[in-house]
């Protein structure tokens, strides 16, 4: 398993269209992915789910991938927080 | 604190009586809930001596003020503003207070038992059902079901003054959780049950009983199953010294020290008091219609016939059983069954009448199942909900049972069993079939007629007052319900529907949030576009998540870029779990607020998870909403 952190940089936190880009790029892997904030996790596929956490800029959140790909998955999706969030 | 003066302050910067839709509170907070909000100087209200902090959320205003001070402004700021609050007892009796006493009485025994109704009715109609059933197969009693069953039928009965309780704490405004430990005391398990009462007294048990007053006098140390008058004068008493204690008792020390005299008085004066001298009036009426059957020519049994659902508003009848075992085991025959009978029949004729005849919806639906309970013999909700309210309905119910309890006093119609009246009253008639069924037939006729022709609807004003905040939203057509169908989308806005993939944002345009449709609106308003859950909300409003019981995520994104307007515009309805039903109103935002801002109005309403279906059908061009606009192909 694998996890990293990370403060959320963009203005609007995560909402709609960085939701949708996020769900997006973690949809290709095979591995679980998920993101904590506080006591709430949900599945980073779920795009629903991950937009009722009502994530803002500011806030920090864990994301642990677990799976066949984790290793690869965990560096792109990190790749992709410091880029887009 | 003046806490007048905090109220009048506040009551000025919401924008005065005209823009307040209805005042409520908590523990601590004081919620407001407004026709527009920014006509709200929340800037001003913090600054008011003794708010603590203001914060709106999902069109609530909410005022917070602190435990032991936000209920004393709260009671100025309802004299203030002159709004009725639902479950403030001062408002309404100030109401009242032209009436004369009996009437204010009644009145205030019915503002009690209707929010109960429900409770009652569906207990009586099990216990009449199941009553009856056991009359025709007797073997039925000893089935584990029955037995089940049975404790539904008569829990709200022997807890009755607990939900007498909570219900008159609210009517007399004072804490329902106090209230409900009133009722409590009353039927503890630790009391001997009061329906075991005169069959402990035949066994020749002792009644366990207690030395009160420093040892000035005993009571029986019974409970008060089925009871409601004394469980109403006794939480009218607790509210009467909980509001006493609250003027006097510092802010400090309110919360402990109210509370705990309130219930230690109540309580003792309840048990040693109210109770004692209540059960004594029981017993004298109680010897005293004993005497009254005694008269001849039917003229007994008609006076008992009359005054019968009297002693049912006394919750006295429960004794009654007593005065036909006795009967029983003298000649074998209950006389006392037909008059009942009678009595409880003809209160259901009444009522059946109240309901054909009344054109308020909500009141026929209540007056309706409350008077089959009655045919099958169980009166408290046609009695209470209905008919003691109106006061005519009783009065002709009364005239009624006189007449049939005649009829059966001449027919020397007897019962050969007890415990059921009514409908169910022939399966214990079996000698006077005939007979019985005229004597219903006659109070019912006679009731009925009577009932039918008193009966005329008032205006209410509950109801006018309820309408007027319905005005405000006049422009928001309401709209019919509609049976969803599953895989469908029903437009959730007035506007013009274009395919998802002309929507002016690439995000949306390329499909990563799903497919769908974008919607051009020609009105503010977003209606839930399915029946379904809320899955997700924002605090910038402008953005709804809602899925339906077949799995289906749709996302109500209200113009384009619009997150940056940071809710200014927008409103919501709904938050966050609720479940909601098509057509509901659920937001309301802005165009003129969205085109000021710079921005596209274009809404993406998109199937979230369009990947888990074959396609999607949708339907272009001008749309009202809830014309369905999407459908899905598995």
């Amino acid at each position: 398993m694998k996890s990293f952190t990370y403060t959320i940089t963009d203005p609007v936190g995560i909402h709609a269209r960085p939701a949708g880009i996020l769900v997006k790029a973690v949809k290709p892997f095979q591995s679980t992915c998920k993101i904590t904030k506080g006591e709430k996790t949900v599945d980073l596929r779920k795009l629903m789910a991950l937009m009722g956490m009502g994530i803002k800029c500011g806030d920090t959140v864990e994301v642990t991938i677990e799976g066949a790909d984790e290793d690869t998955a965990a560096e792109t999706i990190e790749k992709f927080f410091k880029e887009n969030l | 604190m003046d806490y007048r003066k905090c109220a009048q302050e506040i009551y000025d910067l919401v924008g005065k009586r005209e823009n307040l839709i209805s005042a409520a509170h908590c523990a601590t907070r004081l919620r407001l809930v407004t026709a527009d909000n920014s006509k709200v100087n929340i800037k001003k209200l913090e600054d008011v001596d003794g708010v603590k902090g203001v914060f709106s959320s999902n069109g609530q205003l909410q005022i917070i003020l602190g435990t032991g001070t936000v209920n004393k402004v709260y009671d100025e700021f309802l004299s203030i503003s002159g709004m009725t609050a639902a479950t403030k007892a001062d408002v309404k009796a100030a109401a009242a207070k032209k009436q004369p006493l009996p009437f204010r009485m009644v009145k205030a025994l019915g503002d009690v038992f209707v929010p109960i109704l429900p409770a009652i009715v569906a207990a009586g109609l099990i216990m009449g059902l199941l009553e009856g059933m056991t009359k025709i197969w007797p073997d039925m009693a000893n089935s584990g079901t029955y037995q089940i069953f049975h404790l539904f039928s008569n829990a709200a009965f022997v807890f009755l003054p607990i939900l007498v309780a909570v219900s008159a704490a609210r009517v007399f405004g004072g804490n329902i959780f106090l209230g409900a430990v009133i009722g409590m005391i009353m039927v503890h398990t630790d009391l001997v049950n009061a329906w075991s009462v005169a069959g402990m007294l035949e066994a020749g048990q002792q009644i366990p009983q207690a030395d009160v007053w420093f040892g000035l006098y005993k009571i029986n140390l019974t409970g008060y199953q089925g009871h409601v008058i004394p469980v109403i004068i006794a939480v009218w008493f607790m509210s009467f010294i909980e509001k006493r204690l609250h003027k006097i008792v510092p802010e400090m020390i309110d919360l402990f020290v109210t509370p705990l005299v309130t219930v230690l008085v109540t309580g003792y004066l309840t048990l040693t008091i109210f109770g004692p001298v209540f059960a004594q009036l029981e017993e004298w009426v109680l010897i005293g219609v004993q005497w009254v059957i005694t008269i001849p020519w039917g003229i007994g049994a008609a006076i008992a016939g009359a005054i019968y659902p009297l002693t049912v508003v006394c919750g006295i009848h429960h004794m009654y059983n007593t005065v036909e075992i006795g009967m029983i085991s003298n000649t074998g025959l209950n006389t006392w069954m037909p008059i009942a009978s009678s009595a409880n029949f003809a209160q259901g004729g009444a009522c059946f009448a109240v309901a054909l005849k009344t054109k308020d919806k909500k009141f026929k639906s209540m007056a309706l199942p409350s008077s089959f309970s009655a045919f099958l013999g169980i009166t408290e909700p046609a009695i209470f909900g209905v008919n003691l309210r109106l006061m005519k309905p009783l009065i002709c119910g009364m005239i009624g049972g006189a007449v049939g309890a005649a009829v059966g006093s001449m027919f020397g119609i007897g019962a050969t069993a007890y415990g059921v009246t009514g409908l169910f009253g022939f399966l214990i008639t079996t000698k006077f079939v005939w007979q019985y069924a005229i004597m219903l037939a006659v109070s019912f006729a006679v009731s009925f007629t009577l009932s039918w022709i008193t009966h005329k609807d008032k205006p209410r004003e509950e109801d006018a007052e309820a309408e007027a905040p319905a005005e405000t939203a006049a422009e928001e057509p309401a709209l019919p319900s509609i049976t969803c169908e599953k895989g469908k989308v029903y437009a959730p806005i007035k506007g013009n529907v274009i395919p998802s993939a002309n929507i002016p944002d690439e995000t949306f345009a390329a499909g990563v949030l799903g497919e769908g449709v974008g919607i051009e609106p020609e009105l503010g308003v977003v209606y839930a576009p399915f029946d379904g859950e809320i899955s997700s909300t924002t605090d910038t409003k402008h953005a709804i998540g809602i899925s339906s019981p077949d799995g289906m995520e749709l996302l109500i994104h209200v113009g384009v870029n619009t997150v940056a307007m940071e809710g200014d515009g927008f409103e919501l309805f709904c938050a966050e779990g609720d479940t909601v039903k098509a057509g509901q109103k659920l937001m309301t935002f802005s165009i003129d607020k969205i085109k000021a801002a710079g921005y596209s109005t274009t809404t993406a309403v998109l199937i979230t998870n369009s990947d888990d279906y074959a396609g999607l059908e949708i339907k272009e061009g001008a749309c009202n909403p809830l014309d369905c606009v999407i459908t899905i192909k598995e």
